[in-house]
């Protein structure tokens, strides 16, 4: 039995009074990959920014080689051989990939001072090539490659920085988070080069299939503890949702209970936006309308549209039957739409903003005195009442939303969404990023606002999601519409060739 | 919960510019003994700053968007010069007063148009506007400074003026006009940045201005009017100042600016979060003011002072910034 690359054990690390770790144990072999599965809050991240010098433990006893060591700081780690891949690439756009995979070295020089374009070009190659990439030109410039691409550069880098240190241990989170496919599978092949290098992997995911294709090991924690570690042959995906929950896999998706009803709420006879044509369908008050297709197919470019985000190029559309005109977003709101965009960070919250404020927002006109002074009264009562029906955990309504978790952040969104029931609510990837507990509420949540007669539009590129969740799904191809169809007895398999070719 | 200690912990690193304020006081109440902490004193103070003060305030709207205005020096000028040219043409008071504010609403409007509709940084577009606003000052003047007859005594007369308060060296203490002028300007802005939806919106596109957008904020028309109200505030500045001195040059609001946006930064950092609010631009202006009072009354040379204040200045923020990122 090789002896192990990296152990940490009896790590611990308290916040206030939140136990974030409790005695975490994790081990990883030469050649192997890992996977580190757990709720959002089990101790994942806490863990990993242990090993990253990022965070110190109250305890912790790491073994790097067969020797017992500490890590303080980044530099620490790195100078065990630690790397860690980010979901938020830290690449320079305005450099080249080679400049890039060598960045924090000199250039190579000619002639004392003149930049060695040439050797530096074939050195990237070369690293490269070590790693099995053959298709990236090294004197592309970072910004234009595709996410995929970028993320592979990131391990080139990483991996020349290890070249002298003993077989290093590489940290990926959530690294197929924003790669297609093709990508993903191109990535799939670097980790197992690494593997053939005696090079080990920790690999941090929410995604049951990846973790069941690419790794040999996982652990599950759960509350700041390891449940269990297990090789992936002697397991199955019920059983480690059941080890990271405590429940069973066939609750993920909450069973529709009310029926769809026949008034259409929402008729879509033409729409179209510079980014997006071809939209049409009509959409019944308590149904769920899915959005399918591939990355860059049009799914946020659709909702965006229906929030009145883009201008419109054409707009022919009803409202419960009556023409309504193209909206910009403040009216959207008014007239009963409601939004949780993609990026919650980015789009959706002010961060720096308590949760009533972020809550109230679009419906300032409506709870304000005579529409212009505010009635922080009315605000708090309206944010604690919608925060208890999304189950929003918080220590209340003046907290600031960025000490908030991902799902939680969530949460808000979804609250502010339900401040009125809408007519029309469109969620852009409700559930990303949150982990399976609060997917579940968020689901049951979905379930609840379309029982009440709002209907529902969910872009998600989670196929399993929108088959468990939606009666109906569009599909978008290439930006324009490209087939509507029931969701009913349809699998994952089937959807997803669809999202790929022309249907009929 | 958080424990009563950390909770203090946490109220005593927000609060450094408070305290710091506290402790200049005390120091020069001991070293000016007889003069500082009188209330001459006090009021003097008040009045020397209400126009900064004016400025002040009205530039917090548009710093809580997390836009900067560069052009309120120039623009106090120009309402200045633009009142003064009326008067001389023996024009009536109120319609000076009224053009001179008007002309700052324009100004704001082309600062808004320039932001929100074009689409230029507010850094760019104002640091433009701020050599306009200069350039038509110095135009419409023909560079000369007005002053004299020609500045009516009624418009004159309200900066000396004010309300009674008492007797000193039998000759009647009054509550300056001007300071009057500035707690109202600080009233009106702490209500519609506090009270109304309006702000709310303002602090939202300060906040992230894309998720402003998505959830319902007009974020353009809104820019474009707090802009304008930051050109009015610097307009009503620059009459308090011709009132101040009965003239108008063009280069009258020069300090204005850096002085304003100093203060707003002070402010800034006895919040949590590190955002502007009106009480606290209140805060930096009285400690520019203080500290400039003191100095003086110390003998401390005026050189020697603008690197103090600006030393201070730096001071404050960085421990401000320290502090938030030690979290």
């Amino acid at each position: 039995m090789a002896s192990p690359l990296l152990s940490i054990s009896n790590a611990s690390k308290t916040y206030g009074s939140s136990r974030a770790l409790i005695e975490a144990r994790l081990e990883i072999l030469p050649g192997q990959v890992h996977a580190l599965m757990g709720e959002n809050g089990a101790g994942k991240s806490t863990l990993i920014k242990i090993l990253a010098g990022v965070v110190t433990p109250d305890s912790a006893d790491i073994v790097r080689a067969g020797q017992p060591v500490s890590i303080h700081n980044p530099q620490d780690a790195f100078n065990l051989g630690l790397r860690f891949i980010h979901q938020e690439l830290n690449i320079v756009p305005q450099l080249s990939a080679a400049e890039n995979i060598f960045v924090s070295l000199p250039y190579p020089r000619r002639a004392g001072f003149l930049v060695n374009w040439a050797k530096l070009h074939a050195d990237a190659e070369q690293v490269l090539a070590q790693l099995g990439i053959h298709h990236i030109d090294p004197r592309q410039q970072a910004a234009r490659l595709s996410p995929g691409d970028q993320m592979l550069i990131k391990i080139a880098s990483a991996f020349w920085g290890a070249e002298r240190a003993a077989a290093s241990v590489y940290v990926m989170d959530e690294p197929t988070a924003a790669l297609t496919g093709d990508e993903t599978e191109r990535l799939f092949k670097v980790i197992r080069e690494l593997q053939n290098k005696g090079c080990g992997v920790l690999y941090v995911t929410h995604r049951m299939r990846e973790v069941f294709e690419i790794c040999d090991m996982v652990t599950v924690m759960r509350d700041g503890r390891v449940v269990e570690t297990r090789p992936i042959a002697s397991t199955t995906p019920s059983d480690l949702i059941r080890l990271m929950t405590g429940r069973d896999l066939e609750q993920a998706y909450p069973p529709r209970t009310l029926p769809v009803e026949q008034a259409v709420t929402l008729d879509v006879r033409d729409l179209s936006t510079r980014q997006i044509s071809g939209i049409h369908f009509q959409l019944h008050a308590g149904e769920i309308l899915g959005v399918a297709g591939l990355t860059g197919a049009g799914r946020s470019e659709l909702l965006a549209a229906l929030i009145g985000a883009e201008r419109r190029l054409t707009h022919d559309v009803l409202l419960d039957g009556a023409p309504l005109p193209p909206l910009d977003p403040t009216r959207a709101w008014e007239r009963g739409f409601a939004y949780v965009p993609e990026e919650r960070r980015t789009q959706g919250l002010m961060l720096s903003r308590s949760i009533q404020d972020n809550i109230t927002l679009p419906h300032l006109q409506r709870i304000s005195r005579g529409g212009v002074f505010l009635n922080r009264a009315s605000e708090k009562r309206i944010s604690t009442e919608m925060g208890k029906s999304v189950q929003l955990k918080s220590t209340g309504a003046e907290q600031i939303t960025r000490q908030l978790s991902g799902g939680n952040q969530q949460k808000v969104l979804f609250a502010r969404a339900l401040v009125q029931t809408p007519r029309v609510l469109l969620l852009d990837e409700p559930t990303r990023g949150v982990d399976v507990g609060a997917k579940y509420d968020i689901y049951t949540l979905i379930r609840q606002i379309s029982g009440r007669g709002a209907a529902v539009i969910v872009a998600s590129s989670d196929l399993g999601e929108l088959l468990g969740l939606c009666d109906r799904v569009l599909v978008m191809r290439k930006r324009r519409q490209s087939a509507l169809v029931d969701a009913t007895g349809m699998t994952a398999q089937e959807l997803l060739t669809l999202c790929y070719d022309e249907a009929g | 919960m958080v424990s009563t200690q950390a909770q203090l912990g946490r109220w005593l690193r927000r609060s450094g510019t408070l305290i710091g304020f506290i402790v200049v006081i005390v120091y020069f109440t001991i070293n000016i003994p007889n003069t500082f902490l009188t209330l001459p004193n006090w009021l003097n103070i008040s009045q020397q700053i209400s126009m900064l003060a004016v400025v002040a305030f009205t530039m917090t709207i548009v710093m809580v968007m997390g836009d900067f205005d560069l052009s309120v020096g120039s623009m106090a000028s120009l309402a200045g010069i633009v009142a003064a040219l009326l008067f001389r043409d023996s024009q009536p008071v109120l319609l000076g007063v009224v053009a001179a504010l008007v002309v700052g609403l324009i100004g704001g409007l082309i600062n808004g148009v320039l932001v929100s509709y074009i689409g230029i940084t507010p850094f760019v577009a104002t640091l433009g506007t701020l050599t306009v606003f200069s350039g038509v000052a110095f135009l419409l003047s023909g560079g000369e400074t007005i002053f004299g007859r020609d500045i009516p005594a009624d418009f004159s007369t309200f900066a000396r003026g004010g309300i009674p308060v008492g007797m000193v060296n039998e000759r009647p203490l009054l509550f300056p006009n001007l300071t009057i002028m500035a707690l109202i300007v600080f009233v009106i802005v702490w209500v519609v940045l506090e009270q109304t939806a309006f702000g709310r919106r303002l602090y939202a596109i300060g906040g992230n201005v894309e998720a402003a957008r998505l959830g319902g904020v007009r974020v353009r028309l809104l820019r474009l009017i707090a802009f304008m109200l930051t050109g009015m505030g610097a307009a009503l500045a620059g009459l308090m100042y011709a009132s101040r001195v009965a003239s108008a040059n063009p280069t009258q609001g020069a300090g204005l600016m850096l002085d304003a946006i100093a203060a707003v930064f002070l402010g800034m950092t006895l919040s949590e979060e590190g955002e502007p609010h009106v009480a606290g631009t209140l805060l930096g202006i009285l400690i520019l003011g203080v500290l400039d009072n003191g100095l003086t009354q110390m003998k401390v040379d005026s050189y020697v002072r603008e690197v103090l204040i600006g030393a201070i200045i730096i001071g404050a923020v960085t421990s401000s910034s320290l502090n938030r990122r030690g979290r």
